[in-house]
């Protein structure tokens, strides 16, 4: 199908904290209680629609253990949006928030937008990390914020609309060049621009580089 | 049909009798599980997923998942134990299961329910042999039998074990051949199973399986184990399941040298998987690679190099993609690619994608290169060192020579125009140390031999008549430059430059030249010229917007003591063309220059902040004396110092510059300028002037810069690019010997203001002869300012206007650099 952008997300937090769950609920509308630990990623895509426009959404789903660091950490890059996410049942995937948001700004690009989830919410009763402790760790480090339940599908398709049109108003203002796929977007066959800029923005020196103007 | 008979009758049962333990339904599945076995008929063409044996599966997995929530402190529970004691023998029909394919579809569901019990228990206990030697027969199953409809699966499986092993190395050694004991017991099924699921044939020797590669040894050892365990998890393994660890594979003693023979199967049954045409199955085996390859164990990395050949695989398969691009990909489109592994796999999904000739070849190389670099990125240095002698061996050495060095036969340079494109973006790409290392040292040669035949090669590929070839193999010059390590550097930029014979004072000579270069060049022009008027109120606004520029900038022209130097360096660059063919006389872009420059010296000067350069980041200290000498006016300042010094020289004060250099700001400045001053007094006389030769890099950049109108626009864009990049480099000589447009020379020492001055020369001259040349240099200038790419295409250039604006702008370029260079030596100093 066509689409006017394909954003590419990741999926990234501890092992156990509904990852793999919440792109199962958002790509299919269902849940599966059983925990099948991932190793390596798995591919998830939805389109959705921004502002009337078609936008293919390429999720990464990836590994949370600690031993398969070394993979995950090369899918960060080229990701416009990631959601990071902990369990609002278990304090230490809250702990390890910093760590994660660490090794996230450290491999992937500076305008990838990252959306923070505090998922399980219907586990209101075995809840050990309060709404406010998530939102005031997003306001510290300029994240979105949401608490989300993968098993009754509550505020799943708002995580994922909502980073992508935090990243559409990125595109809007400029922020993210579009025609960089390494920042995860990637323009639909409906967009394609005519042939390519000319190689004459690429050399720093030279009338017409980036000298003057 | 029974089968569903008996649930109904056991849900039944349920009712009337007390709710039945785990184990009881456990064993209740299984149960179910050989009824149904017992009863089956090949003739009935039942599909597996049309039978309740999946249900069973999934409840006895469910069960297992269960039953470990509530095991305390890691001991196993009874379901669990029942599988790993034999009790039940599920593991056994699983593999069966997966060799007989009864009912069709049984092999894939076995493999999965298989994975899918490794990956939901934390505590799978593989370390035990009814454990291992069902994994190791249903590894039989996972050779590369191209196509299998199964491979997905087989892949998982083995991913998994590959995560096992990553959180338990000891367990590598289960997937060694000196662990997998003999292959006739390895193929057996145990009777009882085989009695329930009886293979239609006998089980065939897999032809392409690597177990069955290996020659094993007629007695097989026993107890030895390849990689070392630490006994911190042996003991939470026994600890937890001392009744089942009797034959646990990590506790046997110790071997740590492998014989020729040694293989690791997991690996080598990896590899099997990199030729799938399904790039998910694919991406699997490379994760498993990378999984395994990281581990820190140098156990592990040896038996990764030594007993599989892992990265020469992975390299060939790298040269084989390279290799397969097609000779017509246009060099343009390789720059616009942007590729990451694993993106791939869905990349080619997306139908309708814009494509062009090679798309999807390049892709995939570009693709494979990634991974090679993250692999390199990631694994451990032992694999890493192996992995990058191979990648120079047998891609660099093999495909790229080749293609770039025939530039000279039939159909040469074009190949050798797309083998520059290809091999500067995968420069560009890579950013494993170790790669871009062998890559730099491929291309600018080690040791002694210092005219490396393939740098020769690329030089002259730069001047041949091809401007594609030329503008390609420039592009890769770039690259080498922007990814410079510091030995490709010194081999390509500085081994002439660095024994600063260029330098040569002529001391008679010496008033002329000052003069002349102080009249800047125009005197006598000026007087004939009727713009003289207009070129003098020029000098004088340049002069004005320099003071301007230098005061915004926070240099106080009254208070620093070489700004009439820097102000002179800076005006013999940007009065280098005279105002009568400037396109932009205002020069109102100085400023951006200024911030472009500042930004990429910021950047030079971390690249090189490791390198041992004399350059200031050498020095600690502010007050010490040589960094002086990397600004631009340094030779000025020496140079006026020199008369008085030059007639008391002093043989005592003799010093050599090396031990110049290391001299620390012990002395006072005066000193050791005078020092410095007597050694090249001493040189210039006793080699009496010598010519010196820039060596062939210099050469070919100085010929192109020379007859720059000879050349299209984007040739020249990229060669004045290329000499910022290194008029932008912290290094003492090559600083002096790029910008300073007053360095003492001999007459045939070519520099670079020398090679400008002449250009400007030719310039000037022709120029002038176009009818109405003003208004051509205007509308060149705004033509090339739009960037309208319908204006490269278009045949009707005038080069030799274009030339002019580009040597104009370089000139801004270069005068920006130079004052950048000596506003950060005055704020070191302050
Ligand atoms: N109650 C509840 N359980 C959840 C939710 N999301 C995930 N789970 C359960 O948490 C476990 C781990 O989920 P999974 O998606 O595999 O985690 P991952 O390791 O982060 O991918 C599974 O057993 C899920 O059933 C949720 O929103 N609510
Ligand atoms: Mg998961």
């Amino acid at each position: 199908m066509a689409y006017a952008y394909l954003f590419k997300y990741i999926i990234i937090g501890d092992t156990g904290v509904g990852k793999s769950c919440l792109l199962l609920q958002f790509t299919d509308k269902r849940f599966q209680p059983v925990h099948d630990l991932t190793i390596g990623v798995e591919f998830g895509a939805r389109m959705i629609t921004i502002d009337g426009k078609q936008i293919k959404l390429q999720i990464w789903d990836t590994a949370g253990q600690e031993a398969f660091r070394s993979i995950t950490r090369s899918y960060y890059r080229g990701a416009a949006g990631a959601l990071l996410v902990y369990d609002i049942t278990r304090r230490d995937t809250f702990n390890h928030l910093t760590t994660w948001l660490e090794d996230a700004r450290q491999h992937s690009n500076s305008n990838m937008v990252i959306m923070l989830i505090g998922n399980k919410s219907d586990l209101e009763s075995r809840r050990e990390v309060k709404k406010e402790e998530g939102e005031a760790f997003a306001r510290e480090h300029g994240l979105v914020f949401m608490e989300t339940s993968a098993k009754t599908a509550a505020n799943v398709e708002e995580a994922f609309i909502n980073t992508a049109k935090e990243i559409y108003e990125k595109i809007q203002e400029g922020v993210f060049d579009i025609n960089n796929e390494a920042n995860g977007i990637k323009i639909g066959p409906q967009h394609s621009t005519g042939g390519g800029a000319s190689g004459a923005g690429g050399a720093g020196a030279g009338a017409a580089g980036g000298g003057c103007c | 049909m029974l089968s569903r008979f008996s649930d109904v009758l056991q849900t039944a049962a349920d009712v009337l009798a007390p709710p039945a333990s785990r184990l009881e339904d456990f064993q209740y599945h299984w149960k179910m599980i050989i009824h149904f076995y017992q009863n089956y008929d090949d003739c009935n063409k039942i599909h597996i997923e049309d039978t309740r044996i999946p249900h069973h599966f999934h409840q006895m997995l469910q069960l297992i998942v269960d039953e470990e929530k509530e095991q305390q402190g890691g001991t196993v529970g009874p379901c669990l134990e029942a599988v790993v004691q034999r009790s039940i023998c599920w593991l056994d029909a699983l593999t069966a299961l997966a060799a007989a394919d009864r009912p069709p579809g049984a092999r894939s569901l076995a493999l999965t329910t298989g994975t899918a019990l490794l990956r939901r228990t934390r505590q799978p206990f593989v370390n035990s042999a009814h454990v291992f030697r069902p994994l190791q027969r249903m590894l039989i199953q996972c050779n590369e039998n191209p196509a299998s409809p199964t491979e997905r699966e087989e892949v998982e499986l083995l991913l998994t074990l590959c995560g096992l092993v990553r959180k338990e190395p000891g367990l590598a050694n289960i997937f060694t051949t000196p662990f997998v004991e003999d292959k006739s017991s390895l193929l057996s099924i145990p009777e009882d199973i085989q009695k329930l699921i009886p293979l239609k044939s006998k089980v065939q020797m897999p032809k392409k399986n690597p177990l069955f590669e290996v020659e094993m040894m007629p007695n097989p050892m026993r107890n030895i184990s390849i990689v070392r365990t630490n006994s911190k998890d042996d003991s939470a393994v026994t600890k937890s399941s001392s009744s089942i660890a009797d034959d646990n594979a990590s506790c046997k003693s110790q071997k740590t040298v492998y014989e020729d023979n040694d293989k690791f199967l997991l690996i080598d049954l990896l590899l099997s998987y990199l030729n799938s045409a399904d790039n998910q199955v694919v991406l699997r085996a490379c994760e498993g690679i990378m999984i395994v390859s990281s581990l820190p164990e140098d156990d592990i990395a040896n038996l990764v190099t030594s007993c599989s050949p892992v990265c020469e695989t992975i390299i060939d398969k790298l040269a084989e993609k390279y290799k397969s691009i097609p000779p017509h990909t246009d060099p343009n489109d390789v720059d616009h690619l942007n590729i990451t592994w694993a993106y791939v796999a869905q990349d080619f999904g997306d139908k309708g994608y814009n494509k062009f000739n090679g798309y999807r070849e390049l892709t995939s190389f570009f693709s494979w290169l990634d991974y090679c670099d993250t692999l390199m990125k990631e694994c451990h240095p032992c694999i890493a060192a192996h992995l990058s002698r191979t990648f120079r061996a047998q891609f660099l050495e093999s495909a790229g020579e080749l293609a770039l060095g025939g530039a000279g036969s039939a159909g040469g340079a074009r190949s050798a125009t797309l083998a520059a494109a290809l091999l500067a973006k995968c420069l560009r790409v890579v950013d494993s140390q170790e790669l871009i290392n062998e890559f730099s040292n491929w291309l600018v040669g080690e040791g002694e031999m210092s005219e490396w035949p393939l740098l020769l090669s690329l030089i002259n590929n730069c001047l041949t008549e091809d401007h594609d070839l030329t503008l390609e193999t420039l592009r890769f010059f770039e690259t080498i430059i922007e990814k410079g390590t510091e030995h490709s550097i010194n081999r390509l930029v500085l081994s002439r430059v660095c024994s600063r014979g260029y330098y040569a004072p002529q001391p008679l000579l010496e008033e002329d030249e000052r003069d002349r270069l102080n009249d800047l060049s125009l005197a006598r022009e000026r007087e004939r010229n009727r713009e003289a008027m207009k070129q003098l109120q020029h000098e004088d606004h340049i002069n004005e917007q320099i003071n301007d520029i230098l005061q915004h900038e926070g240099v106080d022209t009254k208070e620093q003591p070489d700004m009439e130097n820097i102000h002179r360096v800076i005006n013999s660059f940007l009065l280098l063309l005279p105002r009568a063919v400037l396109s932009d006389p205002v020069g109102a872009d100085y400023e951006h220059y200024i911030h472009d420059a500042q930004r990429h010296y910021q950047l030079w000067l971390e690249i090189t902040s490791t390198f041992s350069w004399p350059t200031e980041q050498g020095d600690n200290t502010a007050s010490s004396t040589h960094s002086y000498d990397s600004r631009p006016e340094a030779d000025i300042h020496l140079d006026e110092a020199f008369r008085p010094l030059h007639r008391t020289i002093d043989k005592d004060t003799w010093t050599t510059d090396n031990e110049h250099t290391k001299d620390n700001d012990t002395r006072d400045k005066t000193e050791c300028f005078s020092q410095k001053l007597i050694i090249r007094s001493r040189d210039v006389t006793s080699s009496v002037a010598e010519d010196f030769d820039e060596g062939p890099f210099f050469r070919m950049l100085f010929k192109l810069l020379s007859e720059m109108h000879l050349r299209p626009y984007q040739v020249n864009l990229h060669l004045t690019s290329i000499i910022s990049k290194l008029a932008l480099m912290p290094h003492l000589y090559l600083h002096e010997y790029l910008l300073n447009p007053m360095l003492p020379t001999t007459k045939k020492t070519q520099t670079l203001f020398k090679t400008l001055q002449d250009l400007a020369k030719k310039l000037t001259m022709e120029i002038p002869r176009i009818k109405n040349y003003k208004k051509v240099i205007e509308n060149t200038r705004l033509q090339l300012m739009s960037e309208d790419p319908s204006y490269d295409e278009s045949g009707d250039h005038n080069q030799l206007v274009e030339s002019l604006i580009v040597l104009e702008e370089f000139c801004k370029e270069l005068a920006a650099i130079a004052f950048v260079k000596y506003q950060h030596g005055m704020h070191m100093h302050r």
